[in-house]
């Protein structure tokens, strides 16, 4: 049990990790047009360069 | 996804690119994915070309909705972008980045599905120097960076209108930030409880296996420290947005939801660090946090509700086109609206809307304005007369003498008096606000009874019990009884056509007493078909209509669209017009003249006087023969009749408020059976109609269309706005009828009236089994995790329940359809 010591910080380091991410992809602007994003991952991309659709460029302003 | 395109597709002679019926006669065909499809015009042909060219013909297979019918004649004319290269208008939309490159903010108008992101975005990126390009779908927003120095902007411009979304530059306001920052905020304070709700949970399971099974002191305080230290985070984070309201509002002696919420997540928070600290009693960390989690979800889903579709609002001035021709020393130069001065003449083509209040100088005219009267019929202008802001150029090309800025135009008082009328609408207070400060006053009561008599009794228990009490009476269920029940109506409201963007749009329509239309364009079409034709000549109906067909195709006027579906029109030639009489042709060595009564005298001494029936006439002569008067009207909506009926038997008074005098109206009433009937009215007298009724305590409905009955909308209690396919920014009202389908309004009221059903059933339940665990847990029989879980399970029943509102919509439709 006495593992609980180490495990505990770990689970809290993780969380506390997971919060920054979401907080990041919030001001990130990746919430703001759920409808979009919805559809975009299921639609198929022509051959072109992945990374210039990107939808980072709304980003902070 | 895929059954939606297919819908799309497999209409007969519906254009593939716009969905609009192809006109007889046009044989436009192109090969889109190996198939020849049918176009309705040019413009059509030409996006629908310019998408397959560029290989991105998955656009047709993956849209969920027909694309816009591009603007035909105007959008090729890309000169006029090319004031967007100048550096102090570009400077409002675009700024430079420190590597060089260009960002720029446009707004499009046409984007019908999510699929016509991806085209945009397809398009734009391949393109030499553009960096990266995103479009927002909610907020109809282009974002791209490019290379000032390969591309220019007005390019980008001209790349997006080639097609057929029509493009200007975004403006950003104060309240665009201000709602996208809350939203952000909202969704930051969701979400890190969500976290702490998961991780706290974890430790509460344990600590409560620990209470049954028997756990190591050690343990049991570690557990609590961590779940201490997460939970303060999440009351500090999360929650303090209620501790600031609740105190906001106590300082102006107001009682609100936030003030006991504030109570319980302080006192329960307080109370289990001490427990925690001493290592006594029991901590409810894990309520504390769930707390929060559950009440911020109502709050956010509330929010979302209201925020969606208000992203955009009216703006009349986003009806003037940015770019004029003016006559400058030099000769004629196109610049942007906003460097136009008094005394400025610019030419304003046929089909172009007037960029400032103005006096033609040179040239004939009519002018359509259903922005100022709601009327579609044009008005003739000659020289020295005055033309408006906002209003559109019918017929033909005229030089106009500018008289002012946009801040002394006709159009700007109206942008005003719709802000005016925004702060004089009635405000009806919120049901859930009504109940709160009640049920917020009586729960601090029973709180604080509940701690006095159990001080008498226990003292040590006071505490527990007294924030039991608390807990189990904390309003999660009742936060989320009007959220979940009116985000569940508005989405199902949106499937079937209507956008909901008022606040308590539906619960005020829910109370509806009044319900008032609007005639042309509301409860008509707004165009003008042929009601009847009276034969002069031997010549059968049809041939007759196959000439008037050839000679208005030839014109601009609204008569025109009255023959566009008539088959085999005939080919005239040596056509001339004149404007605001008439039109006449050559055929098979026959001159023909089709116009008004005096117009066609001239030729034709012989026409009989024009008919008395209260419709729009035009005569039809070949050389001195008269051949016909063709009865015009704007044709009542086929659903008209059953929604005023149906409104009628729903117990709704209904009343008509129309700007046109003539006896149309009148009749249109009696053929509805509607009896208030109020005809010739300036937009400022619907307004006191509207008002008048107010102070009688009705509450008023109004339906109305366009620009002109934009004040009396937004004066009305609730009010529906009949949108074509027209932008969103020029309608303000509540809801908007995306479809053009009359119906929708009675099928919002309806659902308006289940959403309130609906929502007293969840504040029933709430209430109810709040009122009945109050009992129990004041009188110490509660433990806090027992009513934690009986709070989560009543706030899923209150959110199941409200799912029923988007299953019944289905139903009613399949049986109606």
């Amino acid at each position: 049990m006495d593992s609980l010591y180490l495990l505990i910080p770990v689970a809290l380091v993780l969380v506390a990790l997971g919060i920054k991410l979401l907080l990041w992809a919030i001001d990130n602007g990746q919430y703001e047009d759920l409808d979009k994003e919805a559809w975009r991952i299921l639609a198929e991309d022509r051959e072109s360069d992945p990374k210039k659709t990107d939808s980072q460029v709304s980003g902070d302003d | 996804m895929a059954e939606h395109a297919q819908d799309v597709t497999v209409k007969p002679k519906a254009c593939y690119h716009c969905g609009e019926a192809v006109p007889a006669g046009v044989r436009l065909e192109i090969d889109i994915s190996g198939e020849a499809r049918s176009m309705c015009c040019p413009g059509c042909m030409a996006v629908a070309g310019m998408i397959t060219s560029n290989g991105l013909e998955n656009f047709y297979r993956q849209r969920s909705a027909y694309s816009e019918r591009p603007v035909e004649g105007e959008n090729l004319d890309t000169e006029k972008f090319l004031i967007y290269d100048q550096q102090e208008l570009a400077e409002n939309f675009s700024q430079y980045e420190e590597n060089g490159d260009l960002t720029a903010r446009l707004l499009l108008g046409g984007i019908t599905c999510a699929a016509c992101t991806w085209l945009i975005e397809q398009t734009l990126s391949p393109i030499d120097g553009v960096q990266q390009v995103a479009v927002n779908l909610q907020q109809s927003r282009l974002d791209i960076r490019f290379d000032p120095e390969t591309l220019k902007l007005s390019e980008v411009f001209a790349r997006v209108e080639a097609l057929g979304y029509r493009a200007q530059p975004f403006q950003t306001s104060a309240r665009k930030e201000q709602q996208r920052d809350e939203y952000r905020s909202d969704l930051r304070r969701l979400g890190v409880a969500g976290f702490g709700m998961m991780q706290v949970g974890m430790f509460a399971v344990a600590l409560h296996a620990g209470d049954i099974q028997g756990i190591e002191e050690q343990y049991q305080g570690l557990l609590r420290g961590f779940s201490l230290l997460v939970s303060s985070f999440i009351v500090y984070y999360s929650a303090g947005t209620f501790f600031q309201t609740a105190w906001r509002h106590l300082k102006r002696g107001a009682l609100v939801m936030d003030l006991p919420v504030a109570l319980a997540i302080g006192l329960a928070w307080l109370a289990s660090a001490w427990a925690t600290f001493t290592g006594t009693g029991q901590v409810y960390f894990d309520s504390v946090v769930m707390f929060t989690f559950f009440l911020l979800l109502g709050r956010f889903l509330e929010a979302r509700v209201r925020q969606r579709h208000a992203m955009t609002w009216f703006d009349a001035e986003s009806t003037l086109p940015d770019a004029v021709r003016v006559k400058r020393a030099s000769g004629w130069t196109t610049i942007a609206r906003s460097q136009l001065v008094k005394g400025d003449v610019a030419l304003v083509q046929a089909g172009q809307t007037i960029p400032a209040d103005a006096r033609v100088l040179n040239g004939e005219s009519a002018v359509r304005e259903d922005t100022f009267n709601g009327e579609h019929l044009p008005r003739s202008v000659v020289e020295a007369d005055t033309v408006y802001a906002g209003t559109v150029n019918v017929e033909a090309a005229l030089q106009i003498e500018v008289q002012g800025s946009y801040a002394d135009s006709r159009l700007a008082a109206l942008q005003r008096s719709v802000e005016v009328a925004e702060t004089e609408k009635p405000q009806l207070a919120k049901m859930a606000d009504r109940i709160a400060s009640w049920f917020v006053a009586g729960v601090l009561l029973i709180t604080s009874a509940t701690a006095l008599i159990w001080w008498q009794i226990a003292p040590e228990q006071a505490l527990w019990v007294s924030l039991s009490v608390l807990v189990i009476s904390c309003p999660c269920a009742l936060a989320l009884a009007t959220p979940a029940a009116l985000t569940s109506a508005a989405s199902a409201l949106r499937a079937g056509g209507v956008i909901v963007r008022g606040e308590n749009a539906l619960e005020t329509l829910s109370r509806t007493t009044h319900l008032l239309f609007d005639k042309t364009g509301t409860l008509t079409e707004g165009s003008l078909t042929v009601q009847t034709l009276r034969l002069l000549s031997p010549l059968p109906k049809s041939e007759v209509l196959k000439l008037c067909a050839g000679l208005q195709h030839w014109s601009n006027h609204p008569v025109g669209g009255a023959f566009t579906t008539v088959e085999d029109a005939v080919t005239f030639t040596n056509v001339d017009y004149t404007v605001g009489a008439g039109i006449e042709g050559q055929y098979a060595d026959q001159s023909y003249r089709m116009g008004s009564e005096q117009f066609c005298r001239q030729i034709c001494p012989d026409l009989p006087p024009l008919p008395e029936e209260p419709l729009y006439w035009v005569a039809l002569c070949q050389g001195g023969t008269a051949i016909a008067w063709i009865g015009l009207n704007d044709q009542l909506r086929e659903e008209a009749p059953g929604v005023v009926a149906q409104a009628r038997d729903g117990g709704l008074q209904v009343g008509l408020l129309t700007g046109d005098s003539s006896p149309q109206g009148p009749l249109l009433a009696r053929e509805l059976g509607i009896n208030d009937i109020y005809i010739g009215l300036e937009p400022q007298q619907k307004m006191q109609r509207v008002q008048q009724l107010q102070n009688e305590s009705a509450v008023v409905a109004m339906v109305g269309d366009g620009l002109n009955d934009a004040p009396v909308l937004s004066l009305a209690d609730t009010s529906f706005a009949v949108a074509g396919a027209t932008d969103l920014a020029r309608t303000q009202a509540d809801f908007v009828i995306v479809g053009g389908n009359l119906a929708a309004v009675t099928n919002t009221w309806k659902k308006a009236i289940a959403c309130r059903r609906i929502i007293l059933q969840n504040f029933a339940w709430a209430l109810g089994y709040n009122l009945s665990a109050i009992p129990l847990a004041a009188s110490g029989h509660v433990p806090p995790w027992a009513a934690a879980i009986g709070m989560s399970l009543s706030s899923l029943l209150v959110v199941a329940n409200s799912l029923r509102l988007n299953r019944s919509s289905l139903n009613r439709e399949e049986r109606l359809g």
